[in-house]
């Protein structure tokens, strides 16, 4: 896909950066045009990561939201929007009261991975409600056997013999797939997202490279420079549930990023253009990631085995359908930017011990080389 | 979205706490460095209307200097109509600069060592600094890693002569440079610049890289990937010039960026990441581009073949630059701040790009490699 001059005009100017230029997203600052119809929607979960940024934007569409959970995760991504939805109480895992006679245009379901909770939630409020949103996951193709893969690619929806457990979220998620299409046919949209990263990150994912490569020095880059990566900014993910919840697009669709080809190499470069650090890149093979248990530097994965096909699953359904995607350089920035305004505390987690690994990976890679 | 030099430093300001775009340097320090100078100098400015005499006038001006420009007013007439500006001409006519006082002078617009040694001596009583924008085309070659100031220069046959070529050019700078000195002994600074590049740049070379992979598409990428390029933001060695003049420092500096070695890949896929559009780069080897006539640097700019006489290029020395305050902008930053730029301009400057492979050529060559 070719983004057109005017989506690509239109996207720097709100993602926009530019890199210095540019607004503060995450402030808000500019402005959203508001949706035709307003729609109700009910978000499930909805207050760690993607849901913050769900009800940012349905309210910034002139939507009304409702929020249902348990009531114990404090919001810490924009706390300020939750003072504007209501919150109903109550428990994914049996307590499902407050939903009860009442009616949505959709509800976004962001917090099962157990395919019973979304069984009872699509089972009671199939009637009620007109389309079911489940944030489902590339781990439903987990092994990634196939060395590239859409969503005609079989997902696995049995336990496998060998897999030691590691296939049980995967499974999980294609199960509880499967439930919300049997109670919403037709009605059903099913999200997978692959690696979901930029600013609010909780798994500190792409903040550790920004924040390693900021840094500067020698970076230990993984793999072969033409492995491929894939990732997808939050923002243009929840953006784009919002669209496809106000048009009413049933279907299954991958939710990986960019919108072509991302190789390693391309990566490590583009987050080093957000930056004016000195900073070399240190090329260390697969099979030695591997021997010194770093085969996940995610985005990067080491394409072998089970996880063969995992960085090149095609988005191209969902493009079709308005997925779009900010530029790498601009998701760098405003995370690395973000992460520079937390409190200490929150950015212990990157401080030492990640770095540390990677620099005895680097005496070791360098020691085998001499 | 054209973004005013104003809103630039005021959201790069707001950023400049926590972002530190690119520690010390780049747009942050910029936005910093603009809030105002120690002590409000005289500059006077040969030229000042053409790719980084603007940068330099609008620094000058948010730092509280005083600027006045020189020239025949036939380039760019409508910029800074707040700035003195005398006219004349370098080849001839100095009358307007007599009987004035500067702190300082910088010479952007002399390629001929006449136009210098006549605005140097006319100057030399009645300016305390002469900064001479010279051109890192004054080495004989780049033959050696780790080129510095000192490195050979170009020697003209007959110094006399006073046509520019390819063939001329490097020398003529080299006794421009020595006219400077020879004026203002011990108080004449030489920029020696590399490919400068960014906002404004009206040759379009550096600038074929952001348009042409914000067109999308298979776009051909010349060489080895690991070929170090060299370039410098018009921005960056313009500001820096200003505060050479505030500091009084002299003497010879090469201006090249980045700070760190960038390979050609590098500096494309980090291009590439401040656009959104699908691409791909098909990498072809410089013998294959020389067979089917791609020339370096003008069709592939910023790229130059494996030769001997360039072994050297990628890690010319930058480091006293550097020591005296010379900063870098992300590349990411001249990257979209150059597809702002260019999206400003009138179709009919865009339609004919003055550098860069055409598309139709580009195609031709990426069919022929993959047949091949």
């Amino acid at each position: 896909m070719t983004t057109s001059r005017r989506k690509f005009l239109k996207q720097t100017a709100s993602g926009a950066l530019v890199l210095g230029l540019g607004q503060d997203v995450l402030a808000g600052e500019h402005t959203v045009p508001r949706a035709e119809t307003s729609l109700r929607i009910l978000i499930l979960g909805g207050t760690t990561y993607l849901g913050p940024y769900q009800i940012k934007r349905a309210l910034e569409r002139g939507h009304e939201v409702t929020i249902f959970n348990r009531g114990r995760t404090v919001p810490t991504l924009f706390p300020e929007v939750f003072s504007k939805v209501e919150k109903l109480r109550g428990d994914r895992s049996g307590d499902l009261e407050s939903l009860k006679g009442r009616e949505w245009d959709a509800v976004i379901d962001n917090s099962a991975t157990d395919p019973k909770w979304v069984r009872d939630a699509a089972l009671l409020l199939k009637d009620s409600v007109g389309l079911y949103l489940f944030t489902s996951s590339t781990g439903v193709y987990y092994p990634y056997l196939a060395p590239a893969i859409d969503e005609s690619t079989e997902v696995v929806t049995e336990h496998g013999p060998a897999t030691g457990g590691a296939d049980a979220y995967g499974v999980n998620k294609s199960l509880s797939e499967i439930e919300a299409r049997e109670a919403f046919p037709d009605r059903a949209i099913i999200v997978r997202p692959h690696y979901i990263i930029g600013p609010g990150d909780p798994k500190d994912r792409l903040t550790y490279w920004v924040v390693r490569i900021d840094v500067g020095g020698e970076v230990l880059a993984p793999g072969d420079r033409d492995d491929p990566v894939q990732l997808i900014d939050v923002r243009d993910l929840t953006e784009w549930m919002i669209r496809l919840v106000e048009n009413g697009d049933a279907g299954t669709y991958n939710a990986t990023g960019p919108g072509s080809r991302l190789s390693s190499a391309e990566f490590v470069a583009g987050i080093r253009a957000i930056t004016a650090s000195e900073v070399s890149f240190t090329w260390v093979g697969t099979d030695f990631l591997v021997e010194h248990e770093l085969p996940y530097m995610v985005p990067w994965v080491a394409p072998r085995g089970d996880m063969l096909g995992m960085s090149n699953i095609s988005p191209a359904r969902a493009i079709a359908k308005g997925l779009t995607y900010r530029p790498l350089a601009v998701t760098a920035y405003d995370n690395l930017k973000w992460w520079k305004e937390q409190p200490e505390e929150r950015r212990a987690p990157l401080s030492d011990l990640p770095r540390q690994r990677e620099k005895d990976a680097l005496a070791a890679w360098h020691a085998r080389e001499a | 979205m054209p973004t005013t030099r104003r809103e630039f430093l005021r959201a790069s300001a707001a950023a400049a706490g926590a972002l530190a775009l690119g520690g010390p340097g780049g747009a942050a320090q910029a936005a910093q460095d603009a809030s105002g100078a120690a002590s409000p100098l005289r500059i006077l400015i040969l030229g000042g209307t053409g790719f980084i005499g603007p940068h330099q006038v609008r620094y000058a001006l948010a730092r509280g200097h005083t600027v006045t420009l020189f020239n025949r007013g036939r380039t760019n007439p409508q910029l800074f109509p707040k700035v003195e500006k005398l006219r004349g001409d370098r080849d001839g006519d100095l009358e307007a600069l007599k009987g004035r006082e500067w702190d300082a002078v910088i010479d952007n617009s002399a390629t001929i060592p006449r136009w210098v040694r006549d605005s140097a001596q006319l100057l030399s009583g009645s300016a305390g600094q002469y900064l001479y924008i010279s051109t890192l085309s004054v080495y004989r070659g780049f033959p050696d890693p780790g080129m510095h100031e000192s490195s050979p220069v170009r020697e003209l046959d007959d110094p006399t002569v006073e046509e520019v070529n390819g063939r001329t050019y490097g020398g003529l700078k080299v006794l421009c440079e020595r006219e400077a000195e020879a004026a203002f002994p011990g108080k004449a600074t030489v920029i020696r610049p590399g490919l400068i590049v960014g906002p404004g740049d009206r040759t379009d070379r550096w600038t074929y890289w952001p348009v042409r992979i914000q067109r999308g598409g298979e776009v051909l990428a010349p060489g080895d990937p690991a070929f170090l390029v060299r370039y410098i933001d018009a921005r960056d060695v313009s500001e820096w010039c200003v505060r050479m003049l505030e500091r009084g420092d002299t003497g010879v500096y090469n201006a090249v960026g980045p700070r760190a070695h960038l390979s050609m890949a590098e500096m494309l896929y980090g291009i590439r990441a401040v656009t959104s559009v699908a691409v791909s780069f098909t990498w072809v080897t410089a013998d294959f581009l020389a067979e089917h006539e791609v020339q370096a640097w003008s069709d592939m700019p910023a790229w130059l073949p494996p030769r001997d006489e360039y072994a050297g290029y990628g890690s010319i020395s930058r480091d006293k630059a550097i020591a005296k305050g010379l900063t870098f902008r992300p590349l990411a930053v001249t990257a979209s701040e150059t597809l702002d730029w260019w999206r400003t301009l009138p179709e009919s400057r865009t339609a004919e790009p003055r550098a860069g492979i055409d598309p139709e050529r580009e195609k031709a060559v990426l069919a022929a490699w993959r047949a091949r």
